[in-house]
């Protein structure tokens, strides 16, 4: 109950911060309505076949391994020690990350509303050793986007992607 | 309760000894582009949260243990360590907190705010004594269209006060890095890869040493290469000669 106040005020907050006059009203029109998953789906975490990237985020090297995000998916690992030649390694799916780091063999990142850590010793076989749940407020708007949008629904499970929708009623609109 | 939190520590620290060599310096065998809301120093990690910076303690590697919390305001969007010091770009300000006990950061200084509108990622890099971030508005949905993006230099001597020693107007910048005298930066708008001369920071020089590339967003630079990831890909450059900035590799499709 908590955590959903904390969301609508932050709605809020966003929705009046840099539009002064935004009257509360309800948008209708095309727009970008959130995909989701369901809870259990964010401890998902695997390694899997290399992928091409399509959104791409943080960036991280250590020694020869180049990482690269992708949006609400996971993290491409690449070998980059012969730059002429660099070697797509693997794909570690990590449902609902936008951010992550990396240190000795543990990678953390955010899970939706999560901290996971993860033992990427063995990058062919990754596996998710820690979680603090609950510790992390996830963004809750489509990023690199303007324009109206479903607001989010925390019941429904965690947002990983964002997709073109006629929407009636929207609730919520961008404040870049 | 200070005494159970300490023991609890003293009793984590313990425990990782069994499984784990601990061994900090290991942790900080890597490097991030510009554009992160993540980062390690020194046995901890700090995390952003909208509007607070979280430590964590690494003592027990595999289970981060949230010790400090500090508030700011709502809009955190990258953060930067340099020289013991923590800068944070946010949405309308740069943020200064001094870790010299890395287990709780303090602030040092918050900009104000350099413009009325609410921008989009801040990425600070420092050199010394100055700092030098991007910032962005994409188009408002309030009506103006303004597009306030440009490449900021502080002077940050006094880190508890900052001063602005320079705006450079440029076209939708994201991630940037530096080597030796030379300032990258990704621009998205122009689709170009910007090089400034930074020998005098009062007085930046716009160079032609550039490179068109398509939609950059943040860059690594190592040695004598630089990694400039994309929205779809990353390319790999020879930085050694800057007057032939070379590329030299792209991604295994």
């Amino acid at each position: 109950m908590l955590k959903k106040l904390r969301y609508f005020y932050i709605a809020w907050v966003l929705l009046f911060y840099s539009c002064d006059k935004t009257p509360l009203e309800f948008y209708d029109g095309m727009g970008k309505r959130p995909k989701y998953i369901a809870l259990d789906e964010l401890k998902n975490i695997k390694s899997l076949p290399p992928e091409d990237i399509t959104a791409s985020g943080t960036i991280f090297l250590k020694n020869n391994l180049f990482f690269i995000l992708e949006q609400r998916k996971g993290i491409h690992v690449y070998d980059i020690s012969d730059s002429l030649n660099t070697v797509n390694l693997v794909f570690l799916n990590i449902p609902a990350i936008t951010d992550f780091t990396v240190s000795g063999k543990y990678l953390y990142a955010d899970s939706w509303t999560d901290l996971v850590t993860i033992d990427i010793s063995d990058l062919q076989k990754i596996k998710e050793v820690g979680r603090s749940e609950n510790v992390l407020n996830p963004v809750l708007y489509p990023l690199l986007y303007d324009g109206i949008f479903e607001c989010v629904d925390a019941s429904k499970g965690a947002v990983i992607d964002w997709e073109d929708a006629q929407l009636i009623d929207a609730k919520c609109i961008t404040s870049n | 309760m200070k005494k159970i939190l300490l023991t609890y520590l003293c009793f984590l620290w313990l425990l990782a000894g069994c499984f784990e060599k601990a061994n900090f310096a290991v942790s900080e065998g890597g490097k991030s582009g510009s554009v992160t809301r993540f980062t390690t120093y020194q046995g901890y990690m700090y995390v952003l949260n909208l509007n607070e910076v979280q430590t964590y303690s690494l003592v027990n590697p595999s289970k981060p243990l949230l010790v400090h919390t500090l508030s700011t305001d709502y809009g955190l969007e990258t953060i930067n360590i340099y020289d013991n010091t923590i800068f944070l770009g946010s949405t309308t300000s740069l943020y200064i907190l001094d870790i010299t006990d890395p287990a709780a950061p303090a602030l040092l200084s918050k900009t104000d705010r350099l413009f009325e509108l609410s921008r989009r990622c801040d990425p600070v890099v420092v050199k010394e004594n100055y700092a030098y971030s991007t910032i962005k508005t994409i188009e408002n949905i309030c009506g103006s269209i303004s597009s306030i993006s440009a490449l900021i230099v502080y002077d940050i001597s006094d880190k508890t006060q900052p001063i602005v020693l320079n705006t450079y107007d440029l076209e939708i910048p994201n991630g940037l890095g530096y080597k030796d005298n030379y300032l990258f930066i990704c621009d998205e708008g122009s689709d170009y890869l910007e090089v400034f001369d930074i020998s005098d920071p009062a007085q930046l020089v716009k160079t032609s040493l550039g490179v068109p590339i398509l939609d950059p967003i943040d860059l690594i630079i190592d040695g004598n290469r630089m990694f400039v990831a994309t929205k779809t890909d990353f390319q790999i450059f020879d930085v050694s000669d800057m007057n032939n900035i070379r590329r030299i590799g792209k991604i295994d499709r």
